[in-house]
């Protein structure tokens, strides 16, 4: 039987918008905290304010996009450009649920390989041609195409075959095996809809000038300094997931690049940009404490900040060692003291605001250091030499944590220096090596590494496959650093990729994030967060599933 | 004249063999560094085995390095300084573009530096008074505080607190002002210290006396007599200098978000982008070699002595 998914009719928005915004606070973790504790609403999203169009907003971001083509580029901040320039076939609400958006609705056949969507009439990209199912085609083609030489869209699209073009207002995309992620992926801007005349131009214009049927248009960018998008005034298809149809209430946005993190947030307090974001964590009381600003923030989804032990290579091959480090790390009291409770510690490998999480991990592997120790002397790592750390036949039980010296954000190094102080409590050398970006891709690619510290932020526990499924190879594209070839999780993981029933899928997620910490192949360390700092003139600023920021429903308080 | 001529016919063949020779050892440097330059160019994602293949193919890295090098080198003689992999545009493009900010900011810097340190210089040589003493303590400090650092306070200061300056100001002249200073700031203790040892040394010579005996005041001396002389070693310098504000362009640039040469490079390192890299290391080479040609030749005009020194 297919399974029919018909997309809501605009009456029933209204009822809709109040339970998602409930569900938005209680499942996504977002909390919108009002600064200063003032009678004002300013912090809040403002719900009984009527939005004002006009204006325009200035975002101060870390990073910088290095090509605005979706299909290539894999960094966020070009996501969160990207969203304003394109439309996707469908939307996600803030927990994750799929909507209508360019596609009205679509029917999946029973095999989970056939995916059939109705499109909507009447969109126009911003170089005027109408969007169509030739659109579709173009820009999934585009994306697996090997000359784009994508960095993620392709990925998002590894079980893709072909579009077929059945009439303008229906194309039917063809998968090659189930793939249980594809409308979750086809919702992300990576996957954006591109004008197709647009896509015959070269790289480079696809990367410098984005043409998509977005609620704003591309302007300009300048190198190192800013990008500018203007309102799209025909704008009439806004997705089902936002809080108002037509036009955007924005007259434009500009990204404004500052790296820096003081400028950054100067920037902010001065009153210059009215949004900014990557707070550094020491600067959020200073941000709760002023009056005429708000403080919002966002657990990011995916794979939390961990380490991921390599169970291949001695002396981490031992199980006994691995969970001795699992459990030897004191992390609420580093956490705390390093980013003053604004991020959380983690508790699995996937974060709390992940689809698939388990929370009935948490609390269940608190600091011991008395079984760390015990643990070790039971692996045989019993002797002690000069300087305090456990040897084994003469060998001192060492373990290297390398990485890249530009992954080292964030206060990580800080981290970093914390497990290692504490791994130094039970006796274990952990030696925490930064090294050029060069020298660490080296070390990946020859798999000789001990440990992996990092995150990858992505909307569902599928991030688990790509790391730990035997098929995800280093080489093949995967994150499946150590080529483990693990039975168990090899069943658990590929099935949930492929079953439709959600059922199955959040059981083997759940089974998965246990099997992990039950074997110590992680230690998860920290849940990382978008620290959003904003002006009190800017109401309707939400936070997507992915934690990234949307400006559609955003608008300006010129009273203020 | 004609000998002048010669002379500069010779050092601009020269200069040709140097960019080509700053543009190989930056193409060395960039195979030396450890790490395949494939995988670092696509930003550390993992990419699938076909894009891998594609994109090591379209970089040139299938074929072996004699002819890699061959390539580039043809390619740079005939003035192709070849594509971006990161940035996806032409090199000549992206420097053309990044150049004039980067040149507007050095200047704009360099001008201020010089101005105040040869007023200092000229307010305190040979002069034993307590305010040479303080402005060589001022001098001191200046080339010992790190740029980032004088960025960040003169942010605080001047743009978070009084708002007089934007943070990051892109192309207005409002927004050259605080990164020219902080720029100027490194430079104007080495300057000032340079001018000031040059007038000192001129103010014993025997000209400064009879300009005096001629009944000259003792600023028209110093202005008119000595100053002159004390800018010789400031054009030796012309070379440090010009290394310097490039490099200082780095920092602030990064700071005060500013578009420009500087952070286009360090980008372009960190991410082995050899095209981008090399294309920067031509265009400083270039403009290095004929910055010293013309210094050579400004001596060959100030101190007609050098003629028989510099060939």
């Amino acid at each position: 039987m297919n399974t029919r998914i018909q997309g809501g009719g605009r009456r029933t928005r209204a009822v809709r918008r109040t339970t998602s915004l409930v569900a938005v606070l209680a499942l996504a973790g977002v909390t919108a905290a009002a600064c200063g504790g003032s009678d004002d609403a300013s912090g809040t999203p403002a719900a009984d304010a009527t939005p004002v169009a006009g204006g325009k907003l200035t975002y101060a971001t870390i990073q910088e996009p290095g090509c605005l083509d979706p299909g290539y580029d894999p960094s966020t901040v070009t996501g969160v450009i990207n969203r304003n320039i394109f439309d996707s076939l469908v939307s996600q609400t803030a927990t994750g649920e799929t909507k209508p958006w360019l596609a009205t609705s679509w029917t999946v056949s029973p095999d989970g390989k056939t995916y059939r969507f109705s499109l909507r009439d009447g969109v126009r990209f911003h170089d005027g041609s109408a969007f169509d199912a030739t659109a579709v085609k173009a820009t999934f083609d585009h994306a697996v195409d090997p000359a784009t030489k994508s960095l993620y869209a392709g990925a998002l699209l590894s079980a893709y075959q072909e579009t077929r073009v059945i009439d303008p207002r229906t194309a039917e995309v063809v998968l090659e095996r189930p793939d249980a992620t594809f409308l979750q992926s086809v919702g992300t801007p990576s996957l954006g809809i591109q004008s197709p005349a647009s896509l015959r131009r070269s790289a480079e214009e696809l990367c410098t000038k984005p043409v998509g049927s977005g609620a704003f248009t591309f302007v300009s960018w300048t190198k190192n300094r800013d990008l500018v998008l203007a309102k799209n005034t025909a704008y009439q298809w806004a997705p089902d997931a936002a809080s108002h149809d037509g036009p955007a209430y924005l007259d434009g946005i500009t990204f404004q690049f500052i790296s820096d993190d003081t400028a950054r947030f100067g920037a902010l307090t001065s009153g210059q940009v009215q949004v900014v974001n990557n707070v550094p964590a020491a600067n959020i009381r200073t941000l709760k404490a002023n009056n005429s600003l708000q403080y919002l923030r966002a657990d990011s989804p995916g794979l939390t900040f961990s380490l991921l032990l390599n169970p291949t290579r001695e002396p981490l091959s031992d199980v006994r060692v691995r969970r001795a480090l699992l459990r030897a790390v004191n992390l609420d009291e580093l956490v705390t003291s390093v980013y003053f409770g604004e991020y959380r510690r983690a508790w699995s490998l996937l974060s709390p605001t992940t689809i698939g999480y388990d929370k009935s991990l948490e609390g269940t592997w608190k600091v011991d250091q008395a079984l760390a120790n015990r643990l070790l002397d039971e692996a045989g790592w019993t002797e002690r030499d000069g300087d305090g750390f456990r040897t084994k036949d003469g060998k001192r039980l060492t373990v290297v944590w390398r990485t890249g010296a530009q992954l080292d954000r964030d206060s990580r190094g800080v981290v970093a220096q914390g497990v290692q102080a504490d791994a130094k409590k039970v006796g274990i050398d952990l030696q925490y090596i930064s090294e050029d970006v060069g020298t660490f891709s080296q070390h990946i690619f020859a798999a000789d590494l001990d440990i992996w510290g990092g995150s990858y932020q992505r909307p569902d526990g599928d991030i688990l496959r790509f790391a730990f499924a035997s098929d995800q190879g280093i080489t093949k594209g995967g994150g499946n650093l150590y080529g483990l070839n693990d039975a168990t999780l090899d069943r658990l993981l590929n099935e949930a990729s492929t079953t439709t029933d959600t059922a199955v899928r959040t059981k083997n997620w759940a089974e998965a994030q246990q099997y992990i910490i039950d074997n110590a192949l992680a230690v998860p360390l920290t849940v990382g967060a978008n620290l959003v700092g904003a002006s009190e003139k800017v109401h309707g600023l939400r936070f997507e599933q992915s934690s990234n920021l949307a400006f559609f429903d955003t608008w300006l308080d010129p009273t203020k | 004249m004609t000998s002048t001529a010669r002379w500069l016919a010779r050092r601009l063949a020269l200069s040709v063999l140097v960019v080509v020779g700053a543009a190989t050892v930056a193409f060395g440097a960039l195979q030396v560094v450890p790490g395949d330059p494939v995988h670092v160019m696509m930003g550390g994602a993992a990419p699938s085995p076909e894009v891998y293949q594609q994109t090591r193919h379209e970089l040139g890295y299938d074929r072996p390095l004699p002819v890699r090098y061959g390539r580039f080198l043809g390619q740079l003689l005939r003035g192709d300084l070849g594509r971006s992999y990161q940035l996806h545009r032409p090199v000549a493009e992206v420097i053309g573009s990044q150049l004039w900010p980067t040149v507007q900011l050095a200047l704009a810097g360099f001008g201020l530096a010089f101005v105040v340190a040869a007023a200092l210089a000229v307010a305190t040589a040979g002069r034993r008074s307590g305010w040479r003493r303080l402005s060589s303590a001022a001098e001191l400090v200046m080339i010992s505080t790190p740029g980032f650092w004088v960025g960040v306070l003169l942010l605080t200061a001047f743009s978070f607190r009084l708002q007089l300056f934007p943070v990051a100001g892109g192309d207005s002249l409002d927004g050259l002002v605080l990164p020219a200073v902080t720029l100027a700031l490194g430079l104007i203790g080495v300057f000032a210290q340079v001018m000031r040892e040059g007038l000192e040394r001129a103010l014993e010579q025997p000209f400064v006396l009879s300009a005096r005996a001629r009944g000259s005041g003792e600023t028209a001396v110093r202005l008119r007599h000595a100053l002159r002389h004390a800018l010789i070693p400031m054009v030796t310098l012309a070379g440090w200098i010009v290394g310097t504000l490039l490099g200082g362009a780095v920092l602030v640039e990064t700071i005060f978000s500013r578009e420009g040469l500087g952070r286009i490079t360090a980008t372009a390192i960190a991410g082995r982008d050899l095209p981008l890299v090399t294309g920067v290391a031509v265009v400083a080479a270039t403009i290095f070699t004929l910055l010293n040609i013309a210094v050579d030749l400004l001596y060959r005009v100030i101190d007609p002595r050098m003629k028989e020194v510099i060939r």
